[in-house]
């Protein structure tokens, strides 16, 4: 550190890599939560089992994983099909019950949870295991005159390209259009010929194949361990009750401003550290309860182009 | 009042001849539980066989099973019926399992417990019950220790004992860090009341300790950042389970991964270190037991322990079986048919324990150890990472 730098730098300077670090953290709970708000946004289901869909990539991500490119790539492979499987299989289960009420979805999801969270620990047993990344990414870099580790550097690059895609896939595609459209009358997209199990079934695939992702990618920062599923779902719902269902941007915003105050907010004020997040989501909920603002409710919706 | 008609009367006579009968066959069924094969002792094991603690209550039901299994299933001579019972995660769940325990198999010692808060909860039931209880782990703050008598330690011990050697080779001030609930706050408060009382100084902005929310905190970042801020020399903190894990690998990317660590020895002991990794090469660690402690007693139970587990014990399988070295000792000094009582009597009595971890003895007041504790560093054993002894230090307990 340099001796005549400006106070304000000074002052600055300490919350760099907590408010960097807080953008890793959001991008990672943006992938995880963003198949949560798919889920509940267009197929209507409270997907409670979307924390053990991670976990499922965490654990592949630490099976396969050997710190060679090759094995992370097939890790990646093996663990988006394993979140699309689950999904496949989520979306069966769910059918005789998708007339029934939330309650019952989150009651059905929810043990699917507690019973795949339970088969991970009988088959990997109830330690946290280690995952091996590459040595480049496992070493660290130099930011602003701070050591910050590669891997979540380059999360942030990966994780960033991940929420363009969705974007533009929700926005540009005949996939996407669907998906807008089924967000904004379920039964009209039936009338015109859509299959809503069709809708169902791809949905849920999707939202698990991004959960996959998330796992697989995520692990080197929530890892595989008996808590994962638990920790993942909570941080998710956070996300979708502050960003709400219908639209990309505002579930991104929400996940960034949930990383942030998990990083800078606690660097900011440790003594509330505990309270910060839940504090946050109350204000959001009491401010909601009154009505949104008209300049927010104009946002465009999943993306932009209605 | 009415009085009841014909049928409802005829009803409730039934009733209570059904009940009558029920309970005269549930008495025969306790009376023939209870006496079991002459001499014979039962002892309970409650420990957490699922949910977050799986892996240290497994271990203690190992450590306790080998002791037993190396000694022909008999303690102080008596052949031992054990009765493995599942606390889960805490109090909701292990006070069902001892009640059953206590009124059903009706034991004659409890040995066991991860939880402190378990055992605060599941000690009034043993002390109405007059049954003795030999835990192996968690250990609360308690009134009355009549009936305790604890194989582990107490949670502010490893920080006092390692509290000197900090102050004598760091130069500068340290940071304390930990988590925020009941054993964060005993494990830190060990380390930075003695720490500070023989001259030590801490680098946290009020001499406090920074708390980290328990167990939601999985991101450690912002606290570094703080750590860096202060200018401390080196770092002093207490995790475990997957809150280590993430602390460590964590810590070794930060920026101030080339700042010492000290820790209580749970940061890095058992299946953690695994989990670890390279990240937790060089760590300091402070703890009553490591594998490579060279004595004839840990030679034998490292011995007997690697045949039937693939990785080393560890202080937890090592306090457990110590609970049944104590049993042995007791059981055999209590007489020739012990009641309960007697073996609480006779545990007081029982002076030096050889151990895994070298000799000890319960202290009069507290009934835990007074025992030697010991500097470990995380280093390269063969192919994988160990906590080797790399020195001895302060004796602590009572």
């Amino acid at each position: 550190m340099t001796t005549r730098a400006a106070p304000l730098t000074d002052a600055i300077d300490p919350y760099l890599i907590p408010a960097l670090d807080g953008v890793a953290y959001g991008l990672l709970l943006f992938v995880a939560a963003s198949g949560l708000v798919l889920c509940f946004g267009v197929a209507n289901i409270l997907n409670l089992a979307h924390g053990a869909l991670y976990a499922v990539g965490a654990y592949t991500v630490a099976v396969l994983a050997d710190a060679s490119w090759g094995s992370l790539a097939l890790a990646l492979v093996v663990g988006v099909a394993a979140g699309a499987g689950a999904g496949g299989v989520l979306a069966g289960l769910l059918a005789p019950v998708v007339r029934r009420d939330h309650l019952t979805q989150a009651l059905l999801t929810f043990g699917v949870a507690l019973v795949g969270s339970a088969l991970l620990v009988a088959a990997f047993g109830p330690d946290s295991l280690p995952v091996r990344i590459p040595a480049a990414l496992d070493g660290t870099v130099e930011v602003a005159g701070h050591r910050y580790p590669a891997y979540r550097l380059g999360f942030i690059a990966v994780a960033g390209l991940i929420a363009v895609a969705l974007t533009l896939v929700v926005a540009r595609t005949r996939v996407g259009m669907l998906v807008r459209a089924t967000v904004d009358d379920a039964d009209m997209v039936a009338c015109l010929g859509v299959n809503p199990a069709r809708v169902r079934l791809g949905v849920l695939v999707a939202a698990g194949a991004l959960a996959g992702v998330a796992g697989v990618l995520g692990a080197p920062i929530i890892g595989p361990a008996p808590t994962t599923a638990d920790t993942v779902l909570m941080l998710g719902l956070v996300v979708v009750v502050l960003g709400g269902l219908d639209s990309v941007r505002n579930t991104l915003l929400a996940a960034l401003a949930v990383g942030e105050i998990q990083t800078l907010g606690v660097a900011l004020t440790p003594a509330v550290a505990p309270f910060l997040l839940f504090t946050a989501m109350a204000a959001v909920l009491a401010v909601r309860s009154r009505g949104v603002p008209a300049w927010w409710r104009f946002r465009p919706r999943w993306g932009g182009t209605t | 009042m009415p009085f009841p008609t014909g049928t409802s009367r005829c009803r409730a006579l039934t009733g209570a001849v059904l009940a009558l009968g029920l309970t005269l066959v549930t008495g025969a069924c306790g009376d023939g539980d209870g006496s079991g094969a002459p001499g014979t002792i039962k002892i309970g094991l409650l420990a957490s066989l699922s949910g977050t603690y799986e892996a240290v209550g497994t271990e203690i039901r190992d450590g306790f099973e080998l002791y037993l299994r190396m000694h022909d299933n008999k303690l102080g001579g008596h052949e031992v019926e054990l009765i493995v019972a599942d606390e889960g995660d805490g109090a909701p769940t292990a006070v069902p399992a001892a009640t059953k325990l206590i009124k059903q198999d009706r034991i004659d010692v409890l040995t066991g417990i991860v939880g402190g808060g378990s055992v605060a909860a599941v000690y009034p039931l043993l002390n109405e019950a007059k049954i003795p209880f030999v835990g192996s782990n968690g250990r609360p703050e308690l009134r009355d220790v009549s009936r305790i008598w604890t194989t582990s330690y107490l949670s502010d011990e490893p920080g006092a004992a390692i509290a000197e050697y900090v102050r004598d080779n760091v130069r500068g001030e340290v940071f304390a860090i930990g988590p925020d609930y009941q054993g964060g706050w005993d494990e830190l408060r060990g380390f930075t009341e003695t720490f500070t009382k023989i001259g030590g100084k801490l680098a946290n902005p009020d001499g406090k300790t920074l708390w980290t929310p328990f167990p939601q905190t999985t991101n450690f970042t912002p606290y570094f950042a703080q750590i860096k801020a202060s200018g401390a020399e080196a770092v002093y903190t207490f995790y475990a389970g997957t809150a280590a894990v993430d602390f460590v690998k964590q810590y070794a990317r930060s920026e101030i991964r080339d700042l010492p660590l000290y820790a209580a020895g749970f940061l890095t002991e058992g299946g953690v270190l695994n989990a670890q990794g390279e990240a937790a090469r060089n760590i300091y660690s402070v703890l009553n037991y490591s594998p490579d402690l060279d004595n004839a007693e840990n030679r034998s139970f490292v011995a007997a322990w690697k045949e039937n587990h693939d990785g080393l014990p560890t202080t937890y399988a090592m306090a457990s079986y110590d609970a049944a070295a104590v049993l042995d000792k007791a059981i055999a000094a209590a007489g020739e048919n012990p009641t309960p009582e007697e073996i609480n009597a006779a545990i007081a009595g029982l002076g030096q324990i050889n151990s895994p971890r070298g000799t000890w003895q319960f202290s009069p007041t507290t009934h835990s150890p007074v025992q030697k504790w010991y500097l470990r560093q995380v280093r390269q054993d063969g192919r994988t990472l160990s906590n080797t002894v790399v020195g001895d230090l302060a004796t602590v307990g009572g």
